[in-house]
């Protein structure tokens, strides 16, 4: 389980303090209005941002003394998941060794997740030859073969239309049960999410403002903020 | 049928054109008939030997010392850090001739090195002139502009990948791979192209640093041939040789360059993963006290002229202050009328008449003249005025014009992409309202357009105030430039003179370089 106590961030203009949990295994929505601190608390989690009080800990082990490279963690952001020198075989590949220095198994994994992510055929394909969607995947793979137990994914079907966003998101669902990961995604549209997700969050200035199952969360409506998120509002 | 009149930006591409040709033209048959290319063979070989040899040497030093001035800038943050990147950002218009006095002043045989050495009790002859005095002033003209681009560069990789170096546990040497590398791959050949470019071409450092005719650029030997050889033929020739170089590694270079846009990333500042690790923190430092140790020196060698500054002011530092301030206000002029008809010619291609390989001319004019050998020209176009105007008068005329055409690519560069996003967010509109000319200049162009033309105006007036170049065909008693008095205090040994008056034009150029940079960024 994802445990967050009372963790406090403070900059001049913003101030943050968050407090939640998150089922081992469960995919939880992170929504919200803009700049009310979701990519906060995700960078938080990941270890890029450094609360000044609190507890952060998952399956029972403390990440605040943790380096991000040493903490159960992978991250896929919006933009800027790839390298545009490498190859989507070896961006993936540094999932598991960023010297790109691999065995013939790790290779055969990487090609593997690549296929599990629909991707098949495109190992020497490099970012600039491939669609955003593409672009998504090959991050989304090399989040999956690093092999850790939490993956963050920070608004990263934004830029996706919604056909290819929801096809998007029920792909991370596939593999979130398939792999028996956690999955802490901040999204802008709660409604792509609802069906899926185990857990809503509301985030709004600094602060989780409501926790709960996605229909609880969108029910209690939780005045204009999270009225200006749903469809037709 | 109605004629329509032909666009300004054709006419001031044709009149370009109708200068360099005739120029030449003037230049090759002085003599009436064609100079003899063989009879200069032996001398044109090693004028180029050299001219190679000292540019690549000068490109390797200043790009390795930029260059790792820059990674270690990127990785550390101090007090004052600001300071030094401002302070690298503005070299590049230190003029070459005030370079020049702070290479005597400090390695000079009476310089401060000397001076250090004797104090030590270390005897020997300090000998600056030839390779190692070109090569110093060289590098203090170019390493900073390197480290400058270069950590621009560098701080374009978004913040999501130093990230996701950080969560992937990144070592130094898989971030220069995969962070550091591809930047420099992408941007070392146009830097490493536009140094060599540079010092090629180069005209006073050579001159006064040479040590003799044995080492001349092409620049300074056509500068030989026409004002103490007087053969117009010989510096014909060689002109036409620098001018195909030039364009060949001006075209190449237009071909290489291939920037990046700037990337959009969620912060704009992400501490490097690599910043931490106790090696490269010894290794930097070394880096920027060995840069410091090396460029420091020579800027206050500059500096020092405040406590004479008083001194030095008379009758010939005024005028020569007025007359250079005069001939840069009248290039900046200039310079901003050409790129901007060019600019809007070019502009009219590609958006309206839909013809985007002559918009590509346009776009490649103002380059072609930076190759363009100004010794040959102003020789050129003096021979086709000489006999209509007084010669007092003539280097009046064609002192701004020459400079004037060596700003236009800077100006264009900064004008030319504000001209088509105007055409591109309100073409439409001012087409659908009959704007045409003056008024959709004044109510299109000008609110996008007057921040950067006041930039590339100042950036103009910068160069030109701190030009060695013409002045000294023309220069003496009768027309005296602040840089020209700067040559003849040094050429007579008064270099506590010469350090205030190279404070002066330092202190001008980059005001408005200063100027120049702000307007540039102001508004975005």
């Amino acid at each position: 389980m994802l445990v967050i106590e009372n963790c406090r961030l403070s900059w001049p203009d913003f101030e943050a303090d968050y407090s939640l949990s998150v089922r081992s295994g469960a995919l939880c929505a992170v929504v919200g209005p803009s700049g009310g601190g979701k990519t906060t608390l995700l960078h938080m989690i990941a270890g890029f941002e450094h609360p000044q009080s609190g507890r952060l800990s998952f399956d029972g082990r403390d990440l605040l003394p943790l380096a991000p490279a040493k903490r159960p963690i992978a991250i896929v952001f919006q933009d800027h998941n790839l390298f545009p020198h490498l190859t989507a075989a070896e961006n993936v590949a540094l999932g598991l060794r960023p010297s790109l220095r691999l065995s013939a198994e790790e290779r055969a994994l990487v090609s593997e997740t690549l296929e599990a992510v629909g991707l098949e055929g495109f190992d020497q394909r490099k970012p600039g030859e491939m669609s955003g969607g593409q672009r998504q995947r090959v991050a989304l793979a090399r989040a999956l073969v690093s092999g850790r137990p939490l993956i963050l994914l920070d608004e990263p079907f934004s830029s996706l239309d919604s056909n290819l966003r929801r096809s998007m998101i029920r792909l991370v669902d596939e593999l979130r049960r398939k792999r028996h990961v956690t999955i802490v995604m901040s999204i802008h549209t709660p409604e792509d999410v609802a069906d899926l997700a185990d857990q809503m969050v509301f985030v709004a200035n600094g602060r989780v403002a409501a926790s709960g199952p996605p229909a609880e969360v969108l029910e209690r409506g939780l005045a204009e903020d999270m009225a200006g998120l749903l469809p037709g509002t | 049928m109605r004629l329509s009149l032909p666009h300004p930006g054709s006419l001031v591409a044709l009149a370009i054109l109708a200068l360099v040709t005739g120029g030449f033209i003037a230049l090759a048959t002085i003599d009436g008939g064609s100079p003899a290319l063989l009879s200069i063979g032996p001398y044109l070989t090693r004028v180029l030997a050299f001219s190679v040899i000292q540019a690549s040497l000068s490109t390797l030093l200043s790009v390795g010392l930029g260059i790792a001035l820059a990674l270690a800038l990127a990785r550390r943050r101090f007090p004052g850090r600001d300071a030094v990147l401002a302070a690298l950002s503005t070299t590049m218009v230190i003029p070459t001739i005030v370079a020049v006095f702070a290479v005597l002043a400090v390695y000079g045989r009476s310089g401060w090195l000397a001076g250090a050495l004797q104090f030590l009790g270390v005897s020997g002859d300090l000998t600056i002139f030839g390779y190692p005095g070109i090569l110093i002033a060289h590098v203090f003209l170019n390493a900073p502009y390197v480290a400058r681009i270069t950590l621009d560069g560098l701080s374009l990789v978004p913040a999501e990948q130093w990230r996701l170096a950080t969560a992937l546990g990144f070592t130094p040497g898989q971030i220069f791979r995969h962070l550091d590398w591809p930047v420099l791959r992408t941007e070392l050949p146009g830097i490493a192209g536009l140094v060599f470019l540079l010092c090629f071409k180069s005209f006073a450092v050579v001159l006064a640093l040479g040590g003799g005719p044995a080492r001349a650029t092409l620049e300074v030997a056509i500068y030989e041939a026409l004002k103490i050889d007087l053969d117009f033929g010989r510096a014909a020739w060689l002109a036409l040789i620098q001018l195909v170089i030039c364009l060949s590694l001006t075209g190449l270079l237009n071909w290489i360059v291939t920037r990046p846009p700037a990337a959009h990333t969620t912060r704009s500042h992400v501490e490097r993963p690599d910043a931490a690790i106790g090696r490269l923190k010894v290794l930097d430092w070394l880096i920027l006290a060995a840069g410091a140790l090396f460029l420091v020196p020579l800027a206050f060698s500059v500096l020092s002229g405040v406590t004479h500054l008083l001194d030095v002011v008379d009758a010939d530092l005024l005028q020569a202050a007025a007359t250079s301030l005069a001939i840069s206000t009248a290039a900046a002029i200039l310079a901003c009328l050409m790129a901007l008809a060019l600019g809007s010619a070019a502009r009219r291609q590609r958006l309206v008449e839909r013809t985007p390989r002559l918009a590509a001319l346009y776009d490649f004019l103002p380059n072609t003249l930076l190759a363009i050998p100004p010794f040959a020209l102003t020789a050129g176009l003096f021979l086709l005025i000489r006999h209509i105007v007084d010669p007092a008068a003539a280097g009046l005329i064609l002192l701004p014009l020459i400079n004037s055409l060596a700003a236009v690519p800077f100006v264009y560069r900064a004008i030319a992409p504000k001209l088509m996003t105007a055409e591109e967010r309100y073409g439409r509109v001012a087409a659908s309202l009959g704007m045409t000319g003056l008024s959709k200049l004044t109510i299109m162009d000008w609110p996008l357009l007057k921040r950067p033309l006041a930039s590339g105006f100042a950036l103009a007036m910068a160069l030109s105030f701190g030009d060695f170049g013409i002045i000294a065909l023309f220069g003496g008693p009768e027309l005296r430039t602040l840089p020209y008095l700067l040559y003849e205090r040094l050429g007579a040994y008064r270099l506590e003179e010469a350090a205030s008056i190279g404070l002066l034009i330092v202190l001008a150029a980059f005001v408005l370089a200063h100027l120049s940079g702000r307007l540039s960024h102001a508004g975005d």
